[in-house]
């Protein structure tokens, strides 16, 4: 019996499937999303996903308060589906915040690994960019692009909520377009 | 209790330990104060002195002179005087006994001073990191001759 059980099981999550049931085609669900995103079937998903910006409440700087600014009532982000989530797994956008220090980009970047694909990162305000004020320091780590997919940086010191809510709307433009970092196409 | 008399009582119970002392005003006095001696000092002060109030403890480097200080700001609530007390170290061997037991606030000033200058205070109860990263002991990024910063400027500016 237990031979058969896991025959079965290498025939229907397996990688290469050596013995095939007789009129049955077995796939993973790998290959059903590879193929659905060579579809109109695409457009719809990123649809859903661009106007389902959950971000995660992660202040790390002064910028940190533009962020609580903007997911509070008097800009009503939810008309464009922003809302901000206390948890990183129930999240999908990370917005840097801030200066990243040597100590705290560990826990920045299992954050990142805690949030479920698919997840985009927003750099906000000049800190996070560039290191801001603080480029020159000893505990400051620099080109942060090169350690998060980061698909929009919004310039600032700090920058208005109003601007990070352009910088979303830059990134439900950028996920329409098939041309954002958080998913492979 | 005024300047000149703590100047002259502080001489007198040390003569040994403190050296250099000046009245910069009423209110503002300082001197040189031997490293071994530092605790004994402190204990004499919050003793008999009423300096009850350790407001600062910090370091400084001096690579010219190859000396490091540690340097004291003790206040009163009794009288208005803020005496800072100067512990001059050797550069290469840093070290100085710690005054947790006199002070208790002085221990995460003491804490930050280790983690940045290098310079060990003996006989602390927990002397690691405070706010860098434990990787990051052993560079001391506030001496003079660090050299870790970074040289390179973003990649977004240029």
């Amino acid at each position: 019996m237990g031979e058969v059980k896991s025959k079965k099981r290498s025939g229907a999550f397996g990688e290469a499937p050596n013995d095939t049931i007789p009129g049955v085609l077995t796939t993973t669900s790998g290959a059903i999303c590879n193929f659905l995103k060579k579809t109109k079937a695409q457009d719809l998903i990123n649809w859903g996903r661009k106007n389902s910006l959950w971000f995660m409440t992660q202040p790390m700087g002064c910028c940190g308060v533009e962020m609580i600014a903007m997911g509070c009532a008097h800009y009503d982000t939810d008309r464009f589906g922003i809302i901000p989530r206390n948890s990183p797994r129930q999240a999908d956008v990370m917005l840097i915040s801030g200066y990243v220090t040597k100590k705290y980009l560990p826990a920045l970047k299992r954050l990142w690994e805690q949030m479920p694909a698919p997840k985009w990162v927003i750099c906000f305000g000049d800190c996070s960019i560039s290191g801001g004020p603080f480029y020159e320091s000893y505990s400051t780590v620099q080109n942060i692009e090169e350690l998060f997919p980061v698909d929009v940086f919004v310039p600032g010191c700090p920058p208005r909520p109003e601007a990070m809510l352009q910088g979303f709307v830059e990134l439900q433009n950028k996920i329409k377009a098939k041309k954002d970092r958080g998913t492979e196409y | 209790m005024d300047a000149k008399t703590i100047i002259e009582s502080l001489t007198r119970e040390f003569p040994e330990a403190v050296s250099k002392p000046e009245i910069e005003s009423e209110i503002r006095i300082w001197a040189y104060v031997d490293w071994a001696k530092t605790k004994e000092v402190c204990q004499f002060l919050k003793d008999s002195l009423q300096f009850d109030h350790l407001s600062n403890l910090s370091g400084v480097d001096y690579p010219k002179r190859n000396e490091m200080e540690v340097v004291y700001h003790i206040a009163s609530y009794a009288h208005p005087v803020v005496l800072m007390l100067k512990a001059v170290l050797s550069r290469a061997d840093p070290k100085v006994e710690s005054v947790v037991p006199v002070y208790w606030n002085a221990n995460w000033y003491e804490r930050e001073t280790y983690e940045l200058y290098g310079i060990v205070f003996e006989n602390h109860p927990d002397l690691r990191a405070l706010l860098l990263p434990e990787e990051m002991l052993g560079e001391w990024p506030l001496r003079k001759d660090y050299e870790g910063f970074p040289n390179k400027t973003a990649r977004n500016l240029v």
